[in-house]
C-alpha cells in the first residue's frame, strides 16, 4: 500500500513539474470524409502536416490530429464538436457545417474553431462568436470578385445555384454582389443538387439570353450544368467558385475533356507577392507525406493530372496559428488565454501570406486574395485578364 | 359532511384495493426492472460519463422512439417504415416554434407532440386499409417526402446549416445533457411500462387478435380499424416527443438527421430485438450501436466508410433475424434459455368461473328477401330466414349454395344488395359488424380462426372485451378501480365460456397447441364470451371425431336451453338431425325448403338437389 502511495506521489510530482510543455494536445478535424473525401482529406492532411512540422520544430507544443466525420450533416457536426470537447480537444479545425450551433458548445469550453472551407456570411463574428476564426476565402469575397471581374465584360449572366447549403449561401452572396448591376443578371435559377439531367434549367438560362453562367453549386451540379450546356452545343463561358476545381468536376466530364476547357473558377490564391516558393515548399512536404492527389484524368498529351493541395494550406495555417497562440499564452490548459492569444499572433502562411487575427477581424483570407483560374487541357492556370491573377505563378499539375 | 366522509372512505378503500392488487401482481421481474431503472438513473452520478452524456441521452431518446414504433409494429402489426419522419416532424415543429417563434420549452414540446400525433393519425387513416407490404412502402415514401420537403425549404428548415435552438431551461434548471439523459431514461421506462401493461390486457389482446386474424377479431366486435389507428397515432406521437427532446439536446435541427435511413434503423432495431417484447427495441438498438462501433473499428483498420458499413451490418442483422423466423433476438434468447431451464409451472390464481347467464330475450333474428350478387354470380337470392331464441336453426345445402354468404350478410361483413335483417323490431340494415355484435349477433368462421399468439384464455378474453365499458387503453394503463373490477368479471365470463365448451383446463395453453376441433371449440368460446343473443356458427363440426361431435351437440343443446338463438351451417347431416329444430336448405343461392327436420327430409326438391341417397 505504501509502495502504491509512493508511486502515485512520484507520478503526480513528475507530471506537475513538467508543466504544460511536452504534452500532446488534441486537435479535432470536423469535416465530411466520406461524402466529399476531397474536402475532408485535404483539410485533415493539412492539419496533420502542420502537426508533424511542429514535432520537429523548436516549439513546446505537440499536436495529435483526430478526424471526426460530419457527413455534411449539421447535427452530426455539432455532435462531433461535443465529442471533441469531451475528448479534450484544444481546437477544432472545421469544414464549416453546423457552426451556427457548435460554436456555442466550443465557446463554453473555451475551444477555438477554425473554419477552413465554407465561406458563408455570418459564420464568423468576432463579437458574437469570439471563438470562431476562418482561414478560407469568404463567399462575400468570391462573389464580389466575380462581379468585379465579369461586369466590365458586359455579359448577361445566368446565376445558377443548387439547393445545397453551399449553393444557397452562394446565392445570398451573389445577390449582394450584383445588387447594383442587376442589368448584368439575365436570370437566377435554383436547381436540385444531384439531379441527373439539368438540360431544362440550362435551356431556360439560354432562353433568357444569358451570355455567361455563374454556377455556384456542388461539384456534381457544376459538371451537370456544363454537360447540359455543351451537350446542346452552347459554348457559353462558365464561372464557378472554388467547387469548380474539385477533381469530381473533371472526373465527371472525363469523356469530354474539351467541355472543361474555359471553365473559370474563383478561389484563394496559392501563391503570394513573395512568389511561388513558399507554396511549392508546402506542396513538396504535403506530397512527401501524403503522395500526390491524382485527379484521375489526363492532359491531351497523356500526362497524369494532379491536384495541388491549395485548400490544405488553410488547415495547415490554422494549426500553426494555434501553436503560436499556445506559445504566447504559455499555458496549454488555459483555453481562455489561448483564445485571447489567437487575437494577437500571426504566422507566415503556407503560400507566404501572413495569417493572423485580431479582436475585430477573425478572417484569415482577405477578399483581394481571391484569384481566377481557367482550365485548359484539364489543368488550370491564373487568368491573364485580371490584375490580381495575371501575376500569379502557374502551379505545375502534370506528372 | 357525511357525503364527504363517504367519498374519503371510498377513496381509502379503492387505494387499499389497488395496493393489494399491486402486491399480488408484483414479481421478481418487476423488482429487477425497478433496480435497473434506478441504476440507470444513478449512473451519471457514479460513472465517469460526462463526456459521453450527449451520446447516451441521444441513444435513450432514440430508444424511446423505437419502443414507440413497437406499439405500431409489435402490438398492431403495422410495418411502419416512417418512424424517422415522425421524429423529424416533432423535431422540426419544436425547432421552428422555439427558434423562430420564440415559444417556451414545454408548450413547444406539447405542440410538437400534437403535430406528430396529427401526422400519425392522417397517415394511419391513409394506410389503414392497406396490406402490410403496401403500408411499409407507403410509410417509407413518407420518410422520403418529409426529408425532401424539409430540404426543399431551407428558409424553414435552416437548410444544411440547420435551425439552431436557444438554450432551454425549466423552472431555472438548465437542460444539460445529464438532465436530458435522466428525462430520457424516465420516458423510456414509461414507454416500456406502457407496452408491458397494455400488451397482455384488453387493448393489447385485441390488437394482437387483429394482427393475426383481422376478420375473426372484427367478428368478435373488436374495433380493428380504430385500435390500429390509435396504436399508430400513439406511436407517431411518441416519436415526435423523442424528436422534440432530441432536438433540444442537439440544439440544432437539420433535415439530414431525419432521412429514410433513420426510419430503416428504427424499424430494424424493433425487428432485430423483438417487436412483441417491451425490451426488444432497446436490445435491437443496442445491437445496432455495437454494429456502429464495429464499423468504426473496421474503418480504423481497413479504411472503410463507417456509415455505410453500419447500414450494411444492420441490413445483414435484419436478414439474419428474418431467416431465423423473425421473432427477434430477445424472444429467441428467451426460447433458447427455456430449453435449458424450463420455467416452473406457474399456478396463476384465476377468478372463479361464472356460469353464463340465461339470455333474456324473445327477439328472433329475421331476414327477408336477402340477396347478394358478386358480379354475374348470384350468391344469395331473396332468402327468408328466421332464427328464434332457444332454438337451433340449421342452414344446409351443397357447396356453393350461398350458406356462408348468407351468414356473412347476417353478421354484417358484407352488405346485401337487397333485403332486410332485423332483431325483433330492431332493423340492423347498415349496421357495422361491431354494432351487430353489440346487439348480440356474433358469428364464427368456417376455417379455423384462432389468435395464434394468444393463450386459450386470452383468445376468449378478446371476445369478452366487447362488453367492457372501462377497458380502454388509458384506464387499463392507470388500472382504475372500475377497470380492475371489470377485468375480474371479464375473466370470469371468459372462464365460464371455456368451461362450457370443455376447455377450462386448457386455459393457459397456447391456442395453437389445441387440436383442430379444440380450436373450433375455442372459436365458439370466444364468441360466447361476447354474451351473444344470436350465434351464427359456420361448420362447427368440421373435422370432429364422433366423441367430439357428441360433446359439441351437448354444448349446443345447453346454449339452446340458455335461450340463445343458434344458426348452424353444417354438412354433417347426422349432426344436423341430432341438434336442429328447424332446417333451411339453399341451392344456388335460393331457398328450396324450410321447416322441421322431418319436413325437409321428406321434401323431394331437397332430395333431388342435395340429399340424393343421403337421409336427413
Amino acid at each position: 500500500m505504501r509502495r502504491v502511495a509512493a508511486i502515485l506521489a512520484v507520478w503526480s510530482l513528475a507530471s506537475g513539474c513538467g508543466g504544460d510543455s511536452g504534452k500532446t494536445l488534441l486537435i479535432a478535424v470536423n469535416a465530411p470524409f466520406w461524402n466529399t473525401p476531397y474536402v475532408g482529406d485535404t483539410i485533415a492532411n493539412g492539419a496533420e502536416l502542420a502537426a508533424k512540422g511542429l514535432e520537429t520544430g523548436p516549439g513546446k507544443v505537440r499536436f495529435r490530429i483526430k478526424r471526426y466525420d460530419s457527413g455534411l450533416s449539421a447535427r452530426t457536426a455539432v455532435a462531433n464538436v461535443r465529442r471533441a470537447v469531451a475528448d479534450g480537444a484544444v481546437a477544432i479545425i472545421d469544414e464549416g457545417t453546423g457552426i451556427n450551433a457548435s460554436w456555442r458548445i466550443a465557446n463554453d469550453a473555451n475551444v477555438p474553431i477554425c473554419i477552413t472551407y465554407q465561406g458563408g456570411d455570418g459564420l464568423v463574428d468576432p463579437v458574437g462568436r469570439p471563438n470562431v476564426f476562418r482561414i478560407a476565402p469568404t463567399d462575400h469575397g468570391v462573389a464580389f470578385r466575380l462581379a468585379e471581374y465579369l461586369i466590365p465584360k458586359r455579359l448577361r449572366i445566368a446565376l445558377i445555384v443548387d439547393d445545397s447549403a453551399y449553393g444557397q449561401e452562394g446565392l445570398k452572396a451573389l445577390r449582394e454582389a450584383f445588387a447594383r448591376n442587376s442589368e448584368s443578371v439575365a436570370t437566377r435559377l435554383t436547381v436540385p443538387s444531384g439531379a441527373p439531367d439539368l438540360a431544362p434549367e440550362v435551356l431556360r438560362a439560354r432562353r433568357a439570353d444569358a451570355t455567361a453562367l455563374i454556377v455556384w453549386a456542388e461539384p456534381a451540379t457544376i459538371a451537370g450544368v456544363i454537360a447540359a450546356a455543351r451537350g446542346s452545343g452552347w459554348s457559353v463561358p462558365v464561372y464557378t467558385p472554388a467547387a469548380g476545381e474539385d477533381p469530381l468536376v473533371r472526373q465527371q466530364l472525363a469523356n469530354h475533356p474539351d467541355w472543361v476547357d474555359g471553365l473559370t473558377f474563383a478561389t484563394g490564391r496559392p501563391t503570394a507577392e513573395v512568389g511561388a516558393a513558399p507554396f511549392l515548399s508546402f506542396q513538396r512536404q504535403y506530397e512527401g507525406n501524403f503522395g500526390v492527389q491524382a485527379v484521375g484524368v489526363r492532359t491531351p498529351d497523356g500526362a497524369q493530372v494532379i491536384q495541388p493541395p491549395d485548400y490544405a494550406m488553410y488547415s495547415y495555417d490554422c494549426v500553426n496559428v494555434l501553436a503560436a497562440a499556445i506559445e504566447r499564452a504559455d499555458r496549454v490548459s488555459d483555453g481562455e488565454k489561448i483564445l485571447a492569444a489567437l487575437n494577437q499572433v500571426s504566422v507566415g502562411g503556407a503560400n507566404g501570406d501572413q495569417r493572423g487575427f485580431n479582436e475585430r477581424n477573425h478572417e484569415g483570407v482577405v477578399d483581394d486574395d481571391v484569384y481566377f483560374a481557367r482550365f485548359e487541357g484539364m489543368t488550370y492556370a491564373p487568368v491573364k485578364d485580371d490584375p490580381l491573377s495575371s501575376t500569379l505563378t502557374v502551379i505545375e499539375q502534370r506528372r | 359532511m357525511r357525503a364527504g366522509s363517504a367519498v374519503l372512505e371510498q377513496t381509502r378503500s379503492a387505494l387499499g384495493a389497488a395496493v393489494r392488487d399491486a402486491r399480488a401482481g408484483w414479481s421478481r421481474r418487476a423488482t429487477l426492472a425497478l433496480v435497473v431503472v434506478a441504476l440507470a438513473l444513478l449512473a451519471p452520478a457514479v460513472l465517469p460519463l460526462n463526456g459521453r452524456m450527449p451520446d447516451l441521452a441521444g441513444f435513450v431518446y432514440l430508444a424511446v422512439a423505437a419502443v414507440g414504433l413497437a406499439y405500431a409494429v409489435g402490438l398492431a402489426g403495422i410495418p411502419s417504415l416512417g418512424q424517422g419522419a415522425f421524429l423529424g416532424i416533432g423535431a422540426f415543429a419544436e425547432a421552428i416554434l422555439r427558434a423562430k417563434g420564440g415559444w417556451p420549452l414545454l408548450p413547444a414540446i406539447l405542440l410538437a407532440v400534437l403535430a406528430g400525433a396529427a401526422a400519425g393519425a392522417l397517415t394511419g387513416l391513409a394506410v389503414g386499409r392497406l396490406r402490410g407490404a403496401f403500408v411499409a412502402v407507403s410509410t417509407w415514401i413518407l420518410s422520403w417526402i418529409v426529408v425532401l420537403v424539409l430540404s426543399s425549404f431551407p428558409g424553414i428548415s435552416g437548410g444544411a446549416q440547420g435551425l439552431v435552438l436557444p438554450e432551454a431551461s425549466v423552472l431555472g434548471l438548465r437542460l444539460t445533457p445529464t438532465v436530458h439523459y435522466e428525462v430520457g431514461v424516465a420516458l423510456l421506462a414509461l414507454a416500456i411500462l406502457v407496452f408491458a401493461i397494455v400488451a397482455p390486457r384488453g387493448p393489447g389482446l385485441a390488437l394482437s387478435a387483429a394482427r393475426r386474424q383481422p376478420a375473426a377479431a372484427l367478428g368478435l366486435g373488436v374495433p380493428v380499424a380504430r385500435l390500429r389507428l390509435g396504436a399508430f397515432t400513439v406511436s407517431a406521437a411518441v416519436a415526435a416527443l423523442a424528436g422534440a427532446l432530441g432536438v433540444e439536446l442537439a440544439q440544432i435541427a437539420d433535415p439530414s438527421g431525419y432521412g429514410p435511413l433513420l426510419s430503416f434503423k428504427l424499424f430494424v432495431a424493433v425487428i432485430l430485438g423483438g417487436a412483441r417484447t417491451p425490451l426488444g427495441p432497446v436490445a435491437g438498438l443496442l445491437v445496432i450501436s455495437a454494429f456502429s462501433h464495429a464499423a468504426e473499428q473496421i474503418n480504423a483498420v481497413r479504411g472503410l466508410p463507417p456509415g455505410r458499413l453500419e447500414m450494411m451490418l444492420t441490413g445483414y442483422g435484419l436478414l439474419l433475424v428474418l431467416a431465423l423466423g423473425g421473432a427477434g433476438l430477445l424472444p429467441s434468447a428467451q426460447a433458447w434459455w427455456r430449453r435449458f431451464r424450463p420455467a416452473p409451472a406457474q399456478v396463476r390464481p384465476q377468478p372463479r368461473a361464472e356460469t353464463l347467464g340465461r339470455v333474456q330475450s324473445s327477439r328472433a333474428l329475421t331476414a327477408r328477401g336477402l340477396s347478394k350478387r358478386f358480379e354475374s354470380l348470384v350468391a344469395v337470392d331473396a332468402v327468408d330466414l328466421e332464427v328464434s331464441p332457444g332454438s337451433i336453426h340449421a342452414l344446409i345445402g351443397p357447396n356453393g349454395s350461398g350458406k356462408t354468404t348468407a351468414l356473412r350478410l347476417l353478421v354484417g361483413v358484407v352488405p346485401p344488395d337487397s333485403g332486410s335483417i332485423a332483431l325483433g323490431r330492431q332493423l340492423l340494415d347498415g349496421m357495422s359488424v361491431r354494432a351487430r355484435a353489440l346487439h348480440g349477433i356474433v358469428g364464427t368462421h368456417q376455417t379455423s380462426a384462432i389468435f395464434a399468439d394468444l393463450t386459450v384464455l386470452e383468445n376468449t378474453l378478446v371476445g369478452a372485451g366487447l362488453r367492457r365499458r372501462f377497458g380502454g387503453a388509458l384506464r387499463t394503463l392507470l388500472a382504475t378501480p372500475k377497470a380492475r373490477a371489470e377485468m375480474v368479471s371479464t375473466r370470469r365470463k371468459a372462464l365460464a365460456a371455456l368451461e362450457l365448451v370443455g376447455l377450462g383446463n386448457d386455459r393457459d395453453r397456447p391456442a395453437v397447441e389445441l387440436p383442430a376441433h379444440g380450436q373450433r371449440l375455442l372459436m365458439l368460446a370466444a364468441a360466447l364470451a361476447t354474451e351473444p343473443r344470436v350465434l351464427l356458427l359456420d361448420e362447427p363440426a368440421a373435422g370432429a371425431a364422433p366423441v367430439e361431435l357428441e360433446r359439441l351437440a351437448n354444448v349446443l343443446d345447453e346454449l339452446r336451453q340458455n335461450g340463445l338463438a343458434l344458426l348452424v351451417i353444417e354438412h354433417n347431416l347426422r349432426f344436423v338431425r341430432s341438434v336442429a329444430d328447424e332446417v333451411t336448405v339453399l341451392e344456388a343461392g335460393r331457398r328450396i325448403a324450410a321447416g322441421s327436420v322431418a319436413e325437409v327430409a321428406a321434401d323431394e326438391a331437397v332430395q333431388a338437389a342435395y340429399l340424393g341417397r343421403q337421409r336427413l
